[in-house]
């Protein structure tokens, strides 16, 4: 093929790029803290002995975990000003990304509350722990550290899934790319230097997880 | 072990990389023409209930295969990736409302004209708006890269305007019917279908940005597809075929199309 790179172009319009990112990162930041929220909430509805609640949380679980993450989108953009909820690309982006996320993280802090064992349980009531203390020390946080690889391969998709939400015209990273290559054309310079951004993105963001990982759940090793 | 890995790559790749037809043989050689064609733009493009594409732009596509004598396979393209699309030989030829400017033509090669639009902005008629200077405070989308794109995107800011950028026109107009912008750019005709689909608003056409006319878009290097492509738009232009697919999307005679 007979093209001539150009990648003079590309740290031209470089600080617009960074601007995307900077939304993409604030996207998915702010994603994975709501997200895992609904998770923790999520998963305590399905382990509830309420059936109505375990049934509406079910019906969440699958009904986003069963329909596109697109297709979700372009409702709470386009779909739910019909019911009055009139959302700014930015809001819409980020509702749509929390509810996705929270369906996902319900079913991984599920698997891993569920292993915690039983005994570990009756061993903080022994102690005479109170309930919600027996939730968060006992159960939540040995569960958390069981799946937080599981956990954060899940938050490193939403992040890369957020670059759908330029349909609804979020100026994240691949809105800014896509806007800048319909006016110069220089489609293959930009897109190879955005995926060269994105691994940076994802590297950064499993670092901090590590971080995070080694702070929260090291005094847990070796128990479980 | 390496070399093989390689090997075998390349050898995939040039599975899936298409050949690139640069001239009228090689498209008769192959048997059909490719084209790519947006389905997004009512009028000019959309998909059939059929699920074939259907529209000024696949019928000027269907006849240029008539005239070459291969049938034609259409690939959906978007405003943004029409070129990249055309570049890397995935389509012979674009007709997909491809207006015609001197940026774009260092990328890709025009034919004549075989088109008119209009870049405009379109609203509800209770929305008072005449020219861009009231635009100030409005939110406005526009399909990325598109003509109301570049023409809006360096006033924007002076104007005060919000410029909501979507990937495609139906992505820009679903947003308008929805509320969440106050005018969306598009064509002449396309508040015909905003008003039948979304009755009630009168949506109309506010401001006419620039007046444009649509080539067929090639690869740079492809002079005698090209210089047949030209030849074919002279004669359904004077034979009344291109009259008649005017009529039939637009509703309007062809009128006087420039040539270069």
């Amino acid at each position: 093929m007979d093209y001539v790179f150009q990648f003079g172009a590309v740290w031209q319009d470089f600080d617009k790029l960074l601007l995307g990112a900077w939304l993409t990162v604030r996207l998915s930041a702010i994603t994975m803290v709501l997200g895992l929220a609904v998770g923790i909430l999520g998963a305590v509805g399905k382990g509830s002995r309420s059936r109505l609640l375990r049934g509406l949380v079910e019906g969440y679980v699958e009904a986003i975990r069963n329909t596109p993450f697109l297709v979700q989108l372009l409702f709470v953009y386009l779909g739910l000003p019909a019911a009055g909820l009139k959302l700014s690309p930015e809001q819409a982006a980020l509702l749509a990304m929390v509810v996705n996320l929270g369906a996902y993280a319900t079913e991984i802090v599920r698997a891993g509350i569920e292993a915690v064992p039983r005994g570990q349980v009756e061993a903080g009531r022994a102690l005479g722990l109170g309930p919600y203390q027996i939730f968060r020390l006992v159960v939540l946080m040995p569960a958390l550290r069981v799946v937080f690889p599981a956990l954060a391969s899940q938050f490193i998709l939403v992040m890369l899934a957020s670059s759908v939400v330029s349909v609804i015209s979020a100026e994240e990273l691949t809105a800014v790319a896509d806007t800048i290559v319909a006016r110069n054309f220089r489609s293959f310079e930009f897109y190879l230097v955005v995926t060269g951004i994105y691994l940076v993105l994802t590297l950064a963001f499993q670092s901090v997880f590590a971080l995070i990982e080694r702070r929260l759940f090291g005094r847990w090793a070796g128990h479980t | 072990m390496a070399t093989r890995m390689i090997v075998t790559v390349l050898a995939l790749m040039a599975l899936v990389l298409p050949s690139h037809a640069q001239t009228v043989d090689d498209i008769i050689k192959r048997g059909k023409l490719i084209v790519g064609v947006n389905t997004t733009t009512p009028i000019f493009g959309l998909m059939g209930k059929d699920g074939q594409p259907e529209g000024y732009d696949p019928d000027v596509a269907r006849l240029m295969g008539k005239y070459l004598g291969v049938p034609v396979e259409f690939v959906s393209v978007t405003g943004a990736n029409r070129i990249p699309t055309l570049l890397t030989g995935k389509v012979d030829v674009l007709i997909c409302l491809f207006g015609i400017t001197p940026e774009r033509a260092l990328q890709v090669a025009y034919s004549i004209p075989y088109a008119s639009e209009a870049a405009t902005l379109v609203g509800p008629g209770s929305r008072n708006v005449k020219s861009i200077d009231d635009l100030k405070g409005l939110k406005v989308g526009v399909p990325r890269g598109a003509m109301q794109d570049l023409l809006l995107s360096p006033v924007a800011a002076d104007k005060g305007i919000t410029l909501q950028r979507f990937d495609d026109e139906a992505t820009g107009l679903q947003a308008l019917i929805s509320g969440q912008v106050d005018l969306a750019g598009t064509g002449l005709l396309v508040y015909r279908t905003l008003n039948r689909n979304d009755p009630g608003k009168s949506y109309e056409v506010k401001v006419v940005l620039r007046e444009l006319h649509f080539g067929i878009g090639m690869r740079r290097g492809a002079t005698d597809l090209l210089q047949w492509t030209n030849t074919f738009l002279y004669f359904i232009k004077n034979n009344g075929e291109l009259d008649a697919i005017s009529r039939k999307w637009r509703e309007l005679p062809l009128g006087n199309l420039p040539v270069f």
